[in-house]
């Protein structure tokens, strides 16, 4: 026996999680687009689709974000922090490598200095995923050893039914148990049989591929050149990843009064590595590309153990160019290191 | 398919003889109806190109890739009508010389597709003319019509609501023919004239931005429309851009490799209703 949400209560949930403080949010398709979206009921909920078109991260790490506002009179400074918003989130129909990118990010944010906007946000959420029946051909999860049902960040793993009108609810974590707890009255017990999850195949073997990417004489590559010659270096794979986290720091404003803010940047714009003096150490798309990919498979597990990809395929299902981190990854694995 | 054949031995011929050392086509993608920008150097290369009815981006764009005409080497590319347009337009603004561009013209109605007839930009401007005089009418965007019958608050909203789902990824501008500035404005930050967030403002600033600087240089090959990973009509801001552009100073962008540039030239008879 286990606790089941049924598909015809979640709107009373929706109500209940709002009075009890949450804005609910979840995946919402508007003009044929589809982002993780404050609703107000469950039916403007879009649970049929793969994923959202847009990842979970910018809920915890906006696009813009102000820090401080200042001023300047006569002599004095003046800086006043914006603090980050302390509302409570619940994120309901969250998938998977959403979950995992959520934390992926957390040990980067909280490594030298922990930072406040992300953890304030963090700490007031509650991530409810839904374990994935569908996949697409860009869906990659199980590549990276997670899969469709991997708890990975979650609070709490909802499992759909067969008859795909319900979830089987798991709680992970003690914000997940409250959720729960909140909506008690609407969880019935039962068995009914859950959905097989989707498959996923392994489009790669990912230790294969790591450990040419750590052999340094690989650094310098033809390979590099070659799969990225189309890369026409826009910043889509980087602003819709779950996982890319990187930012720029800029004052809006002239001498006397601004705003400074926190903007994404990527490691695909030229400008990203520039120097002052005009020299720039990643001068070319290939450098670029080939920074993205060591900075997500070397680096980055080589400081925090785990890596910066989650799966989701947006890098590869979106791009103008048809590339991605598949591609590259499934050729890495064809080659000898 | 027969042009595909057609075409791999075309280019394998040419590089074999040392006419061209790239040619600039299409491969298979990630899915059934998806199309990869190409590079071929060898046979085997080659031997990947397709050509139907899913190649669709314009590849004129990789034609300024930094270094790759300053040999003086010819380079091949498979362009449709809009690309040859564009390709007009980086020869009459001086980013390239022509003469090295050997194209492989190509238009498509539903799944079947023609090849156009020449291979040097100029051969194409009867081509391009016939274009201008007989626009196929299936190419207004109906949304058009709609934003043409708002009023100016209206718009404003329907365009606020748009640009408010921006994330200033520049695929816009990095997948446009009509971009290829080595330095953006946007990218300019001594001084910092445009807004690097992504606000409202700065979302405004950087589409009108954009959208003035490709008046009467758009060819509408809906590769910014394609690109954008958060589905913005940039199409229609173009779209009425030519339009206004074709019917305030009869320039229809991209007719010929030697056609001024429309905001950057001057004729008596210019239209001067805006000046008081």
């Amino acid at each position: 026996m286990t606790r089941i949400l049924f598909s015809d209560k979640l709107d009373n949930c929706v109500t209940r999680w709002q009075s009890a403080g949450f804005t609910v949010i979840g995946p919402v398709t508007k003009d044929a687009f589809s982002s993780y979206t404050a609703v107000e009921h469950a039916s403007d909920f879009d649970l049929g689709i793969v994923l959202p078109d847009r990842s979970l991260k910018e809920l915890f790490f906006p696009q813009t974000e102000p820090m401080l506002r200042y001023t300047l009179k006569q002599q004095s400074i003046n800086t006043e922090d914006f603090t980050p918003p302390s509302g409570k989130k619940l994120i309901f129909g969250v998938r998977p490598c959403d979950a995992a990118g959520l934390s992926i990010d957390d040990p980067l944010f909280g490594w030298d200095y922990k930072d406040e906007y992300w953890f304030q946000r963090r700490n007031n959420s509650v991530i409810v995923t839904i374990a994935c029946t569908k996949a697409d051909d860009f869906c990659l999860c199980t590549s990276l050893k997670l899969a469709p049902d991997s708890t990975t960040g979650s609070d709490i793993l909802l499992r759909p039914l067969e008859n795909n009108n319900g979830w089987h609810a798991e709680e992970l974590t003690d914000r997940g148990r409250e959720a729960l707890l909140a909506i008690e009255e609407f969880l019935q017990e039962g068995s009914e049989p859950t959905a097989p999850m989707a498959v996923v195949p392994e489009m790669f073997d990912l230790d294969t591929c790591v450990a040419w990417l750590q052999n340094p004489e690989n650094f310098e590559s033809k390979f590099w050149k070659d799969i990225s010659m189309r890369c026409i270096g826009c910043g889509s794979c980087t602003y819709l990843c779950p996982t890319c986290h990187c930012f720029d720091i800029q004052d809006e404003g002239d001498t006397y009064s601004g705003i400074r803010r926190k903007n994404w940047d990527s490691c695909s714009f030229a400008l990203f590595t520039m120097h002052t003096s005009g020299h720039n150490p990643r001068s070319t798309q290939s450098a670029r590309w080939r920074q993205r990919i060591m900075h997500k498979f070397n680096y980055f597990p080589g400081k925090f153990s785990v890596n910066s990809c989650s799966g989701c395929g947006r890098c590869s299902r979106q791009c103008p160019v048809d590339m991605g981190i598949t591609e590259t990854l499934q050729k890495i694995s064809t080659l000898h290191s | 398919m027969i042009t595909q054949e057609k075409y791999r031995s075309k280019v394998k011929k040419l590089l074999a003889d040392g006419s061209v050392k790239m040619v600039i086509g299409y491969s298979p993608g990630s899915t059934a109806d998806r199309r990869r920008p190409l590079f071929i150097r060898s046979f085997e290369e080659a031997d990947q190109l397709v050509l139907d009815s899913n190649c669709i981006a314009n590849l004129s764009g990789y034609l300024v890739t930094e270094g790759l005409l300053s040999d003086e080497k010819r380079v091949a590319i498979f362009l449709r009508p809009e690309g040859i347009r564009s390709l007009n337009i980086l020869a009459a603004e001086s980013q390239l010389n022509v003469d090295q561009i050997i194209i492989f013209g190509f238009d498509s109605i539903g799944r079947e597709v023609n090849s156009l007839p020449g291979e040097h930009a100029d051969e194409f401007s009867e081509f391009i003319g016939s274009i201008k005089e007989n626009p196929p009418e299936k190419s207004r965007e109906p949304l058009l019509y709609q934003l043409e019958q708002m009023n100016p608050q209206e718009r404003f909203a329907f365009w606020k609501e748009e640009f408010s789902r921006c994330i200033k990824c520049y695929a816009c501008r990095q997948s446009c023919p009509m971009c290829y500035c080595r330095r953006c404005v946007v990218d300019s930050n001594q001084p910092q004239w445009v807004n690097t967030s992504s606000h409202t403002l700065g979302n405004f600033e950087w589409n009108i931005v954009r959208a003035f600087h490709l008046a009467g240089r758009c060819v509408g090959c809906g590769n910014c429309d394609r690109s954008c990973p958060v589905n913005i009509p940039l199409r229609l801001i173009n779209a009425k851009m030519s339009e206004e552009v074709l019917g305030s100073f009869n320039h229809f962008a991209g007719m010929s490799t030697t056609q001024e540039p429309v905001l950057a030239s001057f004729k008596k008879e210019d239209s001067e209703t805006f000046i008081l």
